[in-house]
Formats: structure tokens, C-alpha cells, sequence
């Protein structure tokens, strides 16, 4: 056996202080995609900048380490157009697995939409945050240069927990049942404020088919003008009141 | 699912628990705690390797200098890992990207090979295709057992070809094996600390090997 007393006079290239900072978020994220999962969810994959590790996300999940644990549909997705196949794969409830860096993007864009069309995020990174609101679950190693944090053993020490930390919480099968999305009289997803949707399709009156939270509806856009299918919209009342650009996290 | 052994005395707890905040606080420190195991079995990892690292590395470099290339293979998340390996080397984050290539990557080989030899062949195949004496191969396994991993070393050894493997456990097969020049273990039964650990390793033997490579393009630049 190695000496442990030798240890503590390397270095690791990782700083796992910047990896522990994340444990809080990580045991959040594991909740989350276990109850996705019991739902019937498919987690999808995607690292344009590292596919080996998009790779390693999924193989865990798809092929346990651990004899006995659920086998969980988890897919890496490689294609130069990520958008384009991920809008056709994805099902309203499934998941998004993105890992890199805040100015990826691919990421980015992808990561936009993931409202529109109903996926719940998770995003591996490491370098300067995205803001809080960019992934409903952002496992990041703060302070840490990207490159490090991918060929050093920093993402993975993430993603392996990850994958553990959703098997615990499947030993709790009644924390898999999701608590009602709204509970109180004013709720931010049908009420008052402007919910993100992506154009499918424009009409010649003004009126454009959007996803919303993966679900097909018709908006009126008269306020914001000729519209792309691809576009992004901010939506009350089915009126698209704001355009958005992709790249505004 | 996954059932405590004493769940059968009390038959309702499990399925009536709804509050979600003693497993969030559980879950964040099981991962506290992985973390800490991670980060020690690294320390020690590389600490019990460190001599033999350098060895490794100073007859890499001499292979790549010599125009040798490096073919990673393994199985899963060790298919990940060698993937991972050939491009650090291949696009390193500093110094000299050198020749590597993971024996993964493409599907119509693997399932060729798997489809009409067997799949204990798809890597050592692909040596017979590929391989130089100058080359080195550097396969990874948790187990140390990869039937196809030990086979592709056979052939690798074969053709005068360096020989690495990265192991866990005891080191399985690969451990005390004469295919096997460098056999590096990470002594643990966890499949992720291992893989884990396997990754500084590699991380530390590209150091090795850009730090001789940097060594010596400054002696050939003074030479001059």
C-alpha cells in the first residue's frame, strides 16, 4: 500500500477545495434527475469540446460500475449540428447533461432553449460562471483553468458522483415522486411573467407556433415583428412581448 | 431498486417519506466525503509512481522523438479514458502536441473486428494494421483482466512496441505480466476512484513526457 504520510508533499493539479464547492449543488442535481429518471426521462449528453467525457457521462449511466444498479437512458449526442438534432431527440421532461465552458457556443445555445423545450439542465464546467440561471443545476469548479479541470480528473470526480449520488437517491423511492411544480395562487411558469419559447413555425397573420416547455402553441408577434423559426421569445398572455438573442445567458 | 436489508420490518417508511432535506444534506456530504477519497488516493497514487513515471516518460519521449506514436485503448469508461489520453496528448493545453491515437474511435473498425473475429481482438487487430516498433501502447483497465486490453499488449510486445497499463484492484492479469512493460496500479476496489486516479496519472506522464521533449528541443537549440 502507498504510504499515506507521503501524500500531502504533491501537488494535484486539481484543487478540490473548487470541487467540494460544488457538493451542495451536486446533491441537488442528483435529486432532480433521479425523479426525472423515475418520470421516464432520457438524459442527453453533450460536450462539443470534450467528447470523451460526454462518452464517460453516459456509459455510466447506460452501463452501471456497480452490479445490481438500474441500467438509465443516458445518450451522448455528436452532431455538427447539435441544435438541430437535439430539437428532434428531446421529449418535454427529459434531460440536458451539457459539460464545458461558459463560452462555448454550442453549449450556450443549446442551453437557451432547454426551457422552450421543457428539459431539465445540468452543466459540468469549469472557468468564468455562467449566471445561477443558466442551468437549473451548475456543477462548477470555480478557479480552475477548463483545460485542467478536463484532462486532469477534475469534471470526472463530478460526473462519477453524480451518477452515484442519483443511485442513493433511488434507494428513496418515495423522495422520486415530484413535489407539485405549483402550489401557491401566483405561480411563475402560467402567471405573470414572460415565459421563454422558441418559433417553430411563422404564419402570415402575425401569429407564430412556438415550443413551450415542449409543447406546441400559437402566439401572437405583432410586437416583435417577422420572426425565424429557431428564434427566441419571451411570452405572456400569448403575446411574445421581448425577441431575445441566443447568446444572452 | 435497491431495498435497505431491514426494510421489511417497517413496510411503509420508504414509500411515505417525503421530505427531501435530511437526503440533500446526506447527499452533499457523501460527496464531501468521495471527494477527500478521491483527492487521497490521487496523493498516494501518484506519490507511490512517482519513479516509475519518470521511467515511463523519459522512454515515451525517446519514442517520440524517434517518430513513434501512441495508441490508447481500453473498454467503457476506459474507452473514455483512452480517448481522453490521445487528446492530451494530441492537443495539449501547453508545449508539443504529440502522435496519439485512441484504438476507440472508430465505430465501423470496432464492430468489424467485433463482428467477424471476436471482440478479444478489436484492439490487438488494429495493432497488426497500425503499429511500428517505435510506437508505444498504453491500455487501461480497473480490473487489470480486459481480455482484448491483454490481447492487444500480446501483439503490441510482439512487434517491439512499449507497453503500458494502467490498472486498479491488484492489477488483475496485467500486474507481474512480461506483455506488459510498465504495469501501473491504483490500489483501490472502487471502479470511479480508480478511473479517477488513472487520470492524474496520464496527466502526470504527458508533464513527464512535455517537460523531457521541452529539455531537449533546448539542448538541440543550443546545439546549433
Amino acid at each position: 500500500m502507498p504510504n499515506p504520510l507521503m501524500s500531502d508533499e504533491r501537488e494535484l493539479a486539481i484543487d478540490f477545495a473548487a470541487l467540494e464547492s460544488a457538493a451542495d449543488n451536486l446533491a441537488a442535481a442528483a435529486l432532480s434527475l433521479a425523479r426525472r429518471f423515475a418520470a421516464g426521462a432520457t438524459m442527453w449528453c453533450v460536450a462539443p469540446n470534450w467528447s470523451a467525457h460526454g462518452r464517460h457521462v453516459a456509459v455510466e449511466f447506460v452501463h452501471p460500475v456497480i452490479m445490481g444498479k438500474r441500467a438509465l437512458p443516458a445518450i451522448y449526442v455528436n452532431d455538427d449540428d447539435l441544435l438541430g438534432a437535439l430539437r428532434v431527440l428531446v421529449r418535454p421532461g427529459d434531460l440536458l447533461c451539457a459539460l464545458g465552458t461558459a463560452e462555448d457556443g454550442k453549449l450556450t445555445s443549446l442551453l437557451r432553449r432547454s426551457e422552450a423545450w421543457g428539459l431539465t439542465t445540468t452543466w459540468i464546467g469549469a472557468g468564468p460562471r455562467p449566471p445561477a440561471s443558466a442551468a437549473d443545476h451548475l456543477l462548477w469548479v470555480d478557479g480552475v483553468d477548463p483545460e485542467i479541470a478536463g484532462s486532469a480528473g477534475g469534471y470526472v470526480v463530478l460526473y462519477h458522483l453524480l451518477w452515484e449520488l442519483v443511485h442513493v437517491v433511488f434507494e428513496h423511492p418515495g423522495l422520486l415522486v415530484e413535489p407539485p411544480a405549483c402550489t401557491d395562487e401566483v405561480c411563475i411558469t402560467c402567471s405573470d411573467e414572460g415565459r421563454l419559447v422558441e418559433v417553430v413555425e411563422t404564419r402570415e397573420d402575425d401569429t407564430a407556433v412556438v415550443l413551450a416547455q415542449g409543447h406546441r402553441e400559437r402566439v401572437d408577434i405583432t410586437l416583435v415583428g417577422p420572426r425565424q423559426p429557431g428564434d427566441l421569445l419571451l411570452v405572456h398572455a400569448g403575446t411574445a412581448i421581448t425577441a431575445l438573442e441566443d447568446s444572452e445567458l | 431498486m435497491t431495498a435497505e436489508p431491514t426494510n421489511f420490518l417497517y413496510p411503509f417508511i420508504d414509500s411515505e417519506e417525503r421530505d427531501s432535506s435530511a437526503l440533500l444534506v446526506d447527499l452533499a456530504a457523501s460527496a464531501r466525503g468521495k471527494m477527500a477519497q478521491s483527492r487521497e488516493l490521487q496523493l498516494a497514487t501518484l506519490a507511490q509512481w512517482a519513479g516509475v513515471v519518470e521511467t515511463v516518460g523519459a522512454e515515451m519521449a525517446a519514442r517520440f522523438a524517434r517518430g513513434g506514436r501512441l495508441y490508447t485503448f481500453g473498454n467503457g469508461g476506459s474507452a473514455t479514458d483512452a480517448e481522453m489520453t490521445a487528446e492530451i496528448f494530441r492537443h495539449p493545453i501547453k508545449g508539443r502536441p504529440l502522435p496519439a491515437w485512441p484504438l476507440v474511435d472508430d465505430r465501423a473498425v470496432l464492430t468489424a473486428l467485433a463482428n467477424d473475429v471476436g471482440f478479444e481482438l478489436v484492439f490487438s487487430r488494429q495493432l497488426i494494421a497500425h503499429a511500428r516498433a517505435d510506437d508505444i501502447a498504453l491500455g487501461l483497465s480497473t480490473s487489470g483482466n480486459s481480455n482484448n486490453v491483454m490481447h492487444a499488449f500480446g501483439e503490441a510486445k510482439h512487434r517491439g512496441l512499449m507497453t503500458i497499463g494502467l490498472a486498479g484492484y491488484n492489477g488483475g492479469a496485467m500486474a507481474g505480466n512480461d506483455k506488459v512493460d510498465y504495469c501501473l496500479v491504483v490500489r483501490s476496489d472502487s471502479v470511479h476512484r480508480i478511473q479517477e486516479a488513472q487520470d492524474a496519472l496520464v496527466f502526470e506522464l504527458w508533464s513527464v513526457v512535455q517537460r523531457l521533449l521541452a529539455d531537449q528541443s533546448t539542448l538541440e537549440g543550443s546545439s546549433k
